[in-house]
């Protein structure tokens, strides 16, 4: 292709008049002609840049004094560039582009790598940095934690002297099998209020019981089972995991969608959501066959810790149980009582 | 019209001429959701492979996309940015979103800090942002620029939304105005001024609208919960007095409420979200209208914008649902459908053949300004 009709842009200017491009190749030049003959402006064709090929943009050359050459017809410029021997750069990704089983490929290696990234190194990652943080950090997590709790959730806690030694007696004989020696947990009591029967570990291995959770109990092998899953929750920093996961996913999808604005948008804060709440439902699956182990090294039931959640669930959502689990922190309940009857080694 | 090497242009193509003719020029925009969408796929692809680095590249091939597809007379528009300075910023931005969210979540007092920094530097993020993005554009091979100040900025973005929270809302559409003027009129084409102005009470009308709205969707919805409660709540049931650790159990059992409870819950939360967002982008197209449909370029070209509300809410919301739906692969068509609504509805009424102006010289920008904008959402589209 010898020559290419465009229009040609004067030097900065958004005047211009159709023209012609012609390559002499004796003295390797560019040269922009009018209908008539006269050369409007030439220039050595190295000093003269092609755009990028992509889709079917229209195509440009810019010459060097700031005059600028507007082509349409891909190819037909990519064969006067190729002719005028110019380098033709962004090919080989504008044909990836333009083929469909790349396209596909790229689906497939898109949705790999996204599983990947989500399901395995995001966890990885989170463990690594969570077992690399120093104690400092986790103490002064649990100390805000407990100020803001104490301030919106909690009071003083109202529980008999009695049930509460009682508590503290069980505590201990779990405690012991605790990863960090028996000193590195407390328990602690709150009335819980709204937030009902329940019990949270914070970092620095304070276990929180809300009174809420005794008139529940059973048996003793039950609160046993709620007491080694916090500890379990505190040893394997399952706080500190789940920050960092947190902190870790805006910038994971910022960064493959390529748009970082993307990360706020409603499109991606609901998958963002459900990922949270899948990661947090890994990790009460840990500690719950966790405590499974340390409850049989102690002589206690696992299945025990099974029954006091099913009650709890059934007094306070019905027999059907507490929602769906794909939008809940836990797994359902029955489902947990299951896996506890039946644990996997 | 003569047609040009395969060109379609809209006005001759006279040599060096001043045709004074004043003209209506259409936007355009020549993209396809499908082409769009390869583009897209191999951006995200690529990045993955190169673990990220490759996203500088990804953005700028989307930016080039969308304004090479966009025509103004027959002619695109077109961006020039280095993706190595968008790489740069970007880096510097990523690590500033995990600093911000690692240390905000050890510390509260952290994100207090955060904040104030943050405040403090969003005009420069702003400035930053719209020069970078302007002086990479060109339009007939003249560029675009922007020349806002950083004290403007300060009194645009943050010291107007101050005015309007202390005056209890009344004058958040003079904020609102102001942001806009100040975004519209530092910008410039080939040095010649855009400028925008319009009478305070017609935004005014926008925003009331809204509040209408608003008001409507609050009254339903109360509706709807009360009748659902009332329908689902009969009075909760007394219970044996104590359980076995001889400790009294609280003294109702809460009602057993049937699946279908939340079932319905959920969806209408849904659907709040999406009415609640339709409100928003209904009252921010008729802004949109007011800003750039009442903005000249030098004077005597005048912007003229006519995009539907309720075409752009229902636009907007179909896309959103489509992406979520389709596990995101919607997305580039979405833009893509966006992109050509938008651009059918913009003009330009020309009071010349266009071919008067010339670039400035123009040094080069960097865009860690941008990258980090962008990275906190810094909204500042027009």
């Amino acid at each position: 292709m010898s020559m290419l009709r465009g229009n040609y842009f004067h030097p900065r200017a958004s005047r211009f008049e159709a023209a012609e491009a012609h390559y002499d190749e004796g003295t390797r030049t560019l040269r922009v002609v009018r209908g008539d003959g006269t050369i409007i402006d030439q220039a050595p064709a190295r000093a003269v840049r092609p755009s990028l090929r992509l889709g079917h943009l229209m195509r440009h050359l810019a010459f060097p004094g700031g005059a600028r050459f507007d082509v349409a017809g891909n190819d037909d410029v990519d064969a006067f560039l190729r002719a005028a021997r110019m380098r033709v750069r962004g090919a080989v990704i504008d044909r990836l582009e333009r083929s469909w089983i790349t396209v596909a490929v790229a689906i497939g290696l898109a949705l790999i790598a996204g599983y990947l990234a989500f399901a395995l190194g995001i966890p990885a990652l989170a463990q690594s940095l969570a077992e690399r943080t120093p104690p400092s950090v986790s103490e002064a997590i649990a100390g805000q934690s407990m100020v803001i709790l104490d301030n919106m959730a909690f009071s003083p806690s109202q529980l008999p002297a009695a049930d509460q030694a009682k508590a503290e007696a069980l505590f201990a004989r779990v405690a012991r099998e605790g990863k960090l020696g028996a000193g590195a947990y407390r328990l602690v009591f709150r009335h819980g209020g709204s937030v009902g029967p329940n019990a949270l570990a914070l970092p620095d291995g304070t276990i929180i019981m809300t009174d809420e959770m005794w008139p529940y109990v059973k048996r003793d092998d039950e609160i046993l089972g709620v007491f080694a899953h916090e500890i379990a929750h505190v040893d394997r920093r399952h706080t500190l995991q789940i920050l960092y996961r947190a902190a870790m996913v805006p910038a994971i999808i910022a960064v493959i969608s390529g748009d970082v604005s993307q990360v706020t948008s409603l499109s991606s804060a609901l998958p963002a959501l459900l990922l949270q709440a899948a990661y947090s439902r890994e990790l009460e699956q840990q500690a719950d066959d966790d405590a499974a182990v340390s409850l049989r090294k102690i002589g206690a039931d696992p299945a025990a810790m099974g029954a006091l959640i099913e009650r709890i669930e059934a007094v306070l959502c019905g027999k059907d149980g507490c929602g769906p689990s794909w939008l809940g922190s836990h797994p359902e309940g029955h489902e947990r009582a299951e896996r506890l009857r039946h644990p996997r080694q | 019209m003569p047609v040009a090497g395969g060109l379609s242009v809209s006005m001759t193509a006279a040599p060096a001429g001043e045709g004074a003719e004043p003209q209506r020029l259409a936007f355009e925009f020549r993209g396809h959701g499908s082409e769009f969408f390869r583009i897209w796929i191999v951006n995200i692809s690529l990045t993955i492979l190169t673990l990220g680095i490759y996203s500088a590249w990804a953005r700028v091939r989307t930016k080039r996309y969308f304004y090479g597809n966009t025509y103004l007379g027959g002619h695109p528009f077109d961006y020039h940015a280095s993706p190595l300075r968008i790489l740069v910023g970007r880096i510097i931005a990523v690590l500033i979103l995990l600093l911000y969210n690692l240390t905000a979540a050890i510390n509260p007092g952290f994100a207090i800090l955060w904040l104030l920094a943050f405040v403090l530097a969003l005009p420069w993020l702003i400035n930053s942002s719209l020069r970078f993005n302007a002086r990479y554009t060109s339009y007939r091979n003249v560029r675009f620029n922007f020349h806002g100040t950083y004290g403007l900025a300060f009194l645009a973005h943050i010291g107007w939304p101050i005015i309007g929270g202390i005056t209890l809302g009344t004058l958040i559409p003079l904020a609102r105005r102001a942001r806009d003027y100040y975004n519209i009129n530092n910008h410039t084409y080939g040095g010649a001024p855009f400028h925008t102005e319009y009478k305070g009470w017609r935004i005014y009308i926008a925003y009331l609208i809204g509040v209408a709205l608003v008001i409507a969707l609050y009254v339903g919805v109360m509706m709807l919960v009360f009748g659902m409660y009332d329908a689902t709540h009969p009075a909760p049931v007394p219970v044996a007095d104590t359980g076995p650790n001889h400790l009294k159990l609280p003294d109702t059992t809460p009602p057993q409420l049937p699946w279908w409870y939340y079932a319905i819950g959920y969806l209408v939360l849904a659907g709040v979200t999406v009415i609640w967002l339709s409100i928003r982008h209904i009252v921010d197209t008729m802004v949109f209208n007011l800003g750039i449909g009442n903005a000249t370029l030098d004077g005597k070209h005048n912007l003229q914008s006519k995009l539907f509300p309720p075409t752009v809410a229902w636009i907007k919301i179909t896309n959103i649902l489509l992406t979520l739906v389709t596990l995101g692969l919607f997305y580039p068509f979405a833009r893509v459908r966006f992109a050509r609504y938008e651009a059918r509805r913009l003009g330009l009424a020309a009071a010349s053949d266009l071919s008067e102006f010339t670039s400035e010289t123009i040094g080069n920008t960097n865009a860690v300004g941008e990258e980090i904008g962008s990275v906190f959402d810094v909204d500042i589209g027009l």
